[in-house]
């Protein structure tokens, strides 16, 4: 019994062997005695003892930068460990490579799904495993199984389908049920939900906790503190690279762990001041583009607008439309009273229209760039003097963002592929912070953001009120949008369908709108 | 994977790692003139380093214009062609009676064009650079054969042909040429916000235009430059060749990249200077100059370059993957 779907018996030649059953449910399968990892001088980890109990589900938190994804790497011999011991099923192991890790049975599901985007989805969920007879590959039939294997699982995606065309949270249920089929005994989410949509959460929940029934061992990562709860029986924090504790998930709550996270109280965490409501900065009327239909809304100064919406419901392409990125086929935009036409993402800069957009990695930044490059994207133009940059106000600039928004950074000449998500986030706002704005767009501004940082950028979102700006706070999680909209716009399938004011309605009925049931 | 490093331990790529790396390339090119000033009677003689200079002098220009393209994350395939195209234009344009500095301004405009055509075929037609560069090389050498008639056009304006023999204050006209361009280049590309912005549109075009940069423009600019650096080093060919022939300059496309490419340009996009290909430039000339002096087999030097052209980009891989 390893996985639901072990097909790896059905292999003719050269298949992983797997202990079958190695231990007793309860019992240590995976233990980590003084696991350290260093990089040059510095500890990403410092020595930590973990034990996980065979069939239990195991949460990790934890802020940014505490250690989570060094730890993953280690059990997942992606990198090797400087010091300590790892014991899996009693017995002392390597783990110095990710062949080791999966013929042992241990496997993770990553935020970001790593399959190939072209191939089919039957296809991904056998790569590298593929059904053979006679050297060619037995298409139809991987096509069949991996069909029955979605099926079984209540997911409704077809097998024969190319994996771009399902959204990126289709893909990451088939990342798990690829995970499940191939005999993993020890599997690992990290973050899995922060992409998915609330069904596909729920989906992805109940086959979990149906691993969970088999005897599977799951690390389940989160920033959700919810979903920790929800699903849990034990949870390990991590903090600053230094393993602080664990506890029966029976026996703490949220704010005991968030105090060991972070040292803040929850509290603290949606900073909401009610601020005297402006002038309307921008208003639209009946809005009409790519993906978005018939929206009118406004926003005042001084007030935070919230879309919420299920993935897809419309709401970033309405920004995008908004921004000059995606051409606008009817309906009017009256900025501060005029109308005005936006046809490029330049006009709505000059107009003051800032847009932290919903992807860091494919639409907010340069990744193999610089951070302060990054930062003094926007604004060039204004730290030229002549035909050259001026250097000194290049600098200036760049290192002030990143003060200003505790960016942790010794530089700003690191790249910004090495920071993490949270990191990532400010230097996109720092962007747009630097650039000055009336109008400010956040996109899903907290995905994939530790809750230290989530604080830092609701204070922020405070900020940029007080000094008279408007906010437009785009989330597919509803607590944030909730907590902290004047007034909330909910979409669906690219209109608007509700609204409400500041904490109007119950979260069933904004659920209930967003959904459509 | 994620690339969730942790903060601290995420690396401080050093200035120096670059001005480090541009050494090792002058540390190479002075450690090859200094084996071959050994090895041969003939390297260090005036007439040979004149010529030496010479050789690398248009490869690096080219290389330079290259590069601008590449940290966008493209390719210009049809650099040899247009500096065969452009032989022909001024040699043509020379034979018709037009005034030499007319020739010269109508030949780089002509440059711009074919630059301009690029950009179009990328941005309006959405078509691979690889793909539409590729076209212009072919058809470019098919128009000045047809213009030619198959046959050369030589150039009688002694003014121009005396250009690319000249010397100044001792050294060969036509690597003054080379720091004529360079300078511009290097104040372009690392100076000024144009040159940000090809790095940025390198990096992640769609991050560049939602922060406002102008991506088509800078698209066009790099083509138009290294199709307009292509031009003037058809001038300089002409110059020096005294002929206008549209099959000139075959393969040198391959050389404009392997010079960026050993100067640490990456084809990926977003990495690159205007030092790196300089020095690529001068080290091909270099192996190129020295195995003719040791009467190497001209087969053999192609297979030399090639293996060098792996071992480098290998070594500059290594120091990346080291950095990081």
């Amino acid at each position: 019994m390893t996985g639901l779907y072990d097909v790896s018996h059905r292999h003719e030649e050269g298949a992983v062997t797997v202990a079958k059953h190695p231990v007793p449910k309860g019992q240590p399968i995976l233990e980590l005695r003084g696991l350290q990892k260093k990089y040059g001088a510095v500890e990403a980890l410092k020595p930590a003892n973990v034990t996980f109990l065979c069939g239990e589900i195991h949460a990790i938190v934890g802020e940014n930068g505490a250690g989570k994804s060094t730890l993953i790497k280690l059990l997942t011999g992606v990198i090797r460990r400087t010091s300590g011991e790892v014991f899996w099923c009693g017995e002392p192991v390597q783990l110095s490579n990710p062949t080791e890790a999966i013929a042992r049975g241990i496997n993770a599901v990553h935020q970001e799904v790593v399959l190939c985007p072209h191939l089919s989805v039957a296809a991904n969920m056998f790569l590298g495993d593929e059904m053979n007879k006679n050297g060619l590959m037995r298409k139809r039939a991987m096509t069949a199984a991996a069909q029955a294997v979605l099926n079984d699982l209540g997911f409704n995606l077809p097998a024969a389908a190319t994996l771009s065309s399902l959204t990126i949270g289709q893909q990451q249920l088939v990342a798990t049920a690829r995970a499940a089929m191939r005999g993993t005994q020890f599997l690992i989410f990290d973050e899995p939900t922060a992409y998915l949509t609330r069904q596909e959460s729920a989906q992805l929940f109940r086959l979990i906790r149906r691993l969970q029934g088999e005897g599977v061992t799951i690390v389940y990562i989160s920033h959700r503190m919810e979903e920790v709860f929800e699903l849990a029986d034990r949870v390990s924090v991590l903090r600053d690279g230094t393993h602080v504790g664990t506890r029966k998930i029976a026996e703490t709550n949220d704010a005991e762990l968030i105090a060991l996270m972070i040292n803040r109280t929850i509290e603290q965490i949606y900073h909401k001041e009610t601020l005297p409501i402006g002038a309307t900065i921008v208003e639209t009327r009946g809005l009409t583009g790519p993906g978005f239909e018939d929206i009118s809304l406004s926003v005042r100064a001084g007030e935070i607008v919230g879309l919420y919406g299920l993935i897809g419901a419309g709401r970033s392409e309405f920004a995008l439309g908004l921004y000059g990125r995606q051409p606008v086929t009817s309906g009017e935009i009256y900025w501060q009273g005029k109308k005005v036409e936006i046809r490029n993402e330049r006009q709505a800069m000059d107009l003051g229209i800032a847009l932290a957009p919903e992807s860091r990695r494919d639409q907010g930044l340069c990744l193999n760039l610089p951070i302060g490059l990054n930062i003094n994207l926007p604004v060039f133009d204004r730290l030229t003097s002549g035909f050259t940059i001026n250097r000194r106000r290049e600098i200036d600039n760049a290192d002030r963002q990143i003060k200003d928004l505790k960016i942790k950074t010794p530089t700003r000449r690191v790249l910004a592929s090495a920071m993490s998500g949270g990191n990532q986030q400010k230097i996109v706002i720092g962007k747009w912070l630097s650039h000055g704005a009336k109008l400010f767009i956040f996109d899903e501004p907290t995905v994939g953001v530790d809750v230290g940082t989530k604080a830092e950028i609701y204070r922020l979102f405070a900020r940029l009120l007080e000094q008279g700006a408007g906010i437009v706070l785009i989330s597919s999680y509803l607590p944030e949008v909730y907590e902290l909209a004047d007034r909330l716009h909910v979409f669906r399938q690219g209109k608007l369908v509700a609204s409400h004011g500041y904490r109007g309605g119950s979260h069933e009925d904004v659920l209930t709108q967003a959904i459509g049931v | 994977m994620t690339v969730e490093a942790t903060t601290e331990a995420a690396p401080v790529p050093k200035r120096g790692m670059n001005i480090l790396f541009g050494l090792t390339l002058l540390g190479l090119l002075l450690f090859l003139w200094l084996v071959l000033g050994f090895a041969t009677n003939s390297f260090w003689t005036p007439n040979n380093i004149s010529n030496l200079l010479r050789q690398g002098a248009m490869t690096a220009i080219l290389a330079v214009g290259q590069t601008f393209v590449i940290i966008t994350a493209g390719i210009d395939l049809s650099v040899g062609a247009v500096v065969g195209f452009a032989s022909v234009a001024v040699a043509w344009l020379l034979a018709a009676g037009v005034p030499l500095w007319l020739a010269m301004i109508i030949t780089l405009l002509i440059g711009v064009l074919i630059g301009a055509f690029h950009a179009f075929g990328i941005v309006r037609m959405g078509l691979p650079a690889f793909i539409i560069t590729l076209a212009t090389l072919t058809s470019l050498r098919g128009i000045g054969l047809l213009i030619t008639n198959g046959s050369t056009i030589s150039i009688t304006n002694e003014a121009f042909t005396n250009f690319s023999r000249a010397n100044f204050l001792g050294v060969p006209s036509l690597f003054w040429m080379v720091i004529v361009v360079a300078i511009p280049a290097y104040v372009f590309l690392h100076l000024s916000r144009w040159g940000r912005y090809l790095f940025a549109v390198g990096s992640n075009s769609e991050a560049a235009r939602l922060s406002g940069v102008n991506v088509n423009r800078t698209i066009y600019l790099a083509y138009i430059l290294s199709s307009t650096c292509a031009a003037f080093v058809g001038l300089l060919l002409a110059s020096r060749i005294g002929i206008g022939n549209a099959t000139q300059a075959e393969g040198w496309e391959l050389q404009a990249i392997a010079s960026s490419v050993i100067g640490g340009t990456s084809l990926f996009g977003a990495v690159g200077s205007v030092q790196g290909p300089l020095l690529g430039a001068f080290i091909l000339a270099t192996i190129n100059n020295g195995a003719n002096l040791l009467n190497v087999n001209s087969f053999w030097q192609r297979i030399i370059t090639g293996a060098l052209i792996i071992v480098i980009v290998y070594f500059d891989q290594l120091r990346r993957r080291g950095s990081r």
